[in-house]
């Protein structure tokens, strides 16, 4: 009597594994088929400049589990966190400010505007003339190029919050910090959530680039110096540990989202 | 308890009437139902009670004292019940959070929580979210956290004019145990003849624009209300026919 049970449950272990070997393939499947183009291309070509994936591999492992992790990679992240937290706060901040009050709104909007359309890279030699070349120059870059989608999204968010939720808030007497609080950030949450995702990939670009100007360490600065040096291998593992540290930044985030909005998403998700 | 005298409110810009003069009065502890054609002001009548917006003529009192903004003990239950409750918040925090604010201790917070809850039928969904309930349960949501206020005078904006027929009759008999219980001033706004005549104790009728009260009409049923008796009575048919009238008045003379 054990024979159908037996078989169904070798079926559904089957399906699993199956189902499980599918995940992999599509997850590892296009950067697998990269890495084999690349090879391939390498082998064929013999292009000085596009060295194998191998020698890149071996050149990643010597060159980043060094003491480079110390006086390279950990200060640019530093740098970058900081420039980001102060963008941050001061996007927020003043979002806040500007979104809650109609008259600094019509005030501040169109010099917004014009602050945001400036390519924030240009900046650097300005702000590297006003403050000098050190470690605060490069956070000033990174936080002037991250602030502003931050604050454009904050303000957006402010001002769309619900009339009738803000009503409620005065009849029930919820006001000022509680309001802030239970109303103004919660609701505002999805907006400066998007705002902190764009400013995150201006924030990397500008940690790149404050370090190729006048800089003596930090990722960008090393690229550079490697590609001056004619160490190409090197070169290309300097650019894949960027894209790394992207990607796994941009998940972080994105695990922080899930928990602070997890009423937005499980919300969404019931209406679909 | 609560004296509404010549208000007049004109939206600016579009330079909208919707209020020319209304004037009428409630006493402690009554309900009275205020009804009118669509679009005859009644929201806007229930804003300026409510202190939310300042009328460009006359004056609204509550007990005794003129309203200029939100008074500390009136609490609301607004039309758009969906949009009044945070979605970022359980449904016991979207209970308690007015009761923080006034600073009420633990103890008693957590009673009154509990006890609205367990007055509306939702004490087993205190911690989901809103958006996680049905539309019936949400206003529900939005009773229990003005019950558990514990207002002086409480306002309703035609609260069930989104929820099933069934759904409707049982919030009518909840509000009405409610209001029995707490001895709340309660002023309901509703476009439902029917309701208001079960429900209030007046009912206020407001003309078509330009906007004023048309009459001011006793309900003389047992105070004893039920759904099937009550809405049988040949006196709740009579009362129901004259209102009618009035209505289609009031949307003739626009
Ligand atoms: N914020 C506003 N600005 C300008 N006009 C408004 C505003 N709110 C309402 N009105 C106008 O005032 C009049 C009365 O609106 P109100 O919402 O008070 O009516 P109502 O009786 O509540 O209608 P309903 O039964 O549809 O809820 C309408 O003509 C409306 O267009
Ligand atoms: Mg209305």
């Amino acid at each position: 009597m054990t024979g159908p049970e037996t078989v169904r449950r070798k079926d559904v272990r089957a399906t699993r594994t199956g189902r499980t070997a599918l995940r992999v393939l599509t997850v590892a499947g296009v950067p697998a088929l990269l890495v084999i183009s690349w090879q391939l291309y390498s082998t064929v070509s013999e292009n000085f400049y596009v060295p194998a994936p191998g020698r890149v591999a071996r050149a990643f492992a010597e060159t980043w589990f060094s003491e480079r992790l110390l006086d390279d990679v950990l200060p640019s992240l530093a740098r970058l966190l900081a420039g980001y937290a102060l963008a941050a706060a001061a996007g927020v901040g003043l979002g806040v400010a500007i979104g809650l009050s109609p008259r600094l709104r019509a005030a501040a909007e169109p010099v917004l505007e014009f602050f945001r359309a400036i390519p924030p890279p240009v900046l650097v030699p300005l702000i590297m003339l006003l403050a000098g070349i050190g470690d605060g120059t490069k956070v000033l870059v990174i936080a002037s190029g991250c602030v502003w989608p931050i604050l454009l999204n904050t303000v957006e968010g402010v001002r769309a919050l619900d009339e009738v939720l803000s009503d409620t808030c005065r009849m029930y007497g919820v006001r000022d910090l509680s309001r802030l609080r239970h109303l103004v950030l919660p609701g505002a949450g999805p907006q400066i959530m998007a705002g902190l995702r764009q400013a995150l990939s201006i924030g990397i670009i500008l940690m790149v680039i404050s370090e190729m100007f006048a800089s003596s360490s930090g990722l960008g600065f090393t690229i550079v110096l490697f590609q001056r040096g004619f160490q190409i291998p090197e070169m290309w593992s300097g650019i894949l540990l960027l894209g790394l540290l992207g990607y796994v930044l941009a998940l972080l985030l994105r695990r922080l989202e899930r928990r602070v909005l997890s009423w937005h998403h499980g919300r969404g998700v019931g209406r679909a | 308890m609560l004296e509404v005298s010549g208000l007049r409110k004109v939206y600016e810009g579009r330079r909208v009437e919707a209020l020319r003069e209304v004037t009428f009065q409630v006493d402690a502890g009554e309900l009275v139902c205020v009804i009118g054609p669509s679009g005859c002001g009644k929201t806007t009548l229930l804003r300026c009670v409510a202190g939310l917006m300042p009328p460009t003529a006359g004056s609204v009192k509550v007990a005794g004292a003129a309203v200029t903004g939100p008074p500390p003990r009136m609490a609301v239950v607004f039309q758009e019940y969906g949009r009044s409750l945070f979605p970022w918040m359980t449904v016991r925090q979207n209970v308690e959070l007015p009761l923080k604010e006034k600073k009420v201790p633990a103890v008693r917070r957590n009673e009154l929580v509990a006890g609205s809850l367990a007055a509306v039928g939702l004490a087993d969904v205190a911690d989901a979210h809103p958006w996680q309930l049905s539309g019936g349960m949400q206003q529900r949501v939005a009773i229990a956290r003005a019950v558990a206020y514990e207002p002086q005078v409480l306002l309703m904006d035609e609260p069930f004019a989104a929820v099933d027929a069934q759904t409707r009759a049982d919030l009518e008999d909840l509000i009405l145990v409610l209001w029995r219980d707490m001895g709340v001033t309660t002023l309901f706004v509703t476009h439902d003849i029917d309701e208001a005549v079960y429900l209030g104790q007046r009912v206020i009728v407001l003309s078509g624009s330009p906007t004023v009260v048309m009459e001011d009409l006793k309900i003389d049923l047992p105070p004893e209300r039920d759904q099937l008796t009550t809405r049988s009575l040949s006196r709740f048919a009579d009362l129901r026919g004259h209102l009618y009238a009035q209505i289609q008045r009031a949307r003739g003379d626009r």
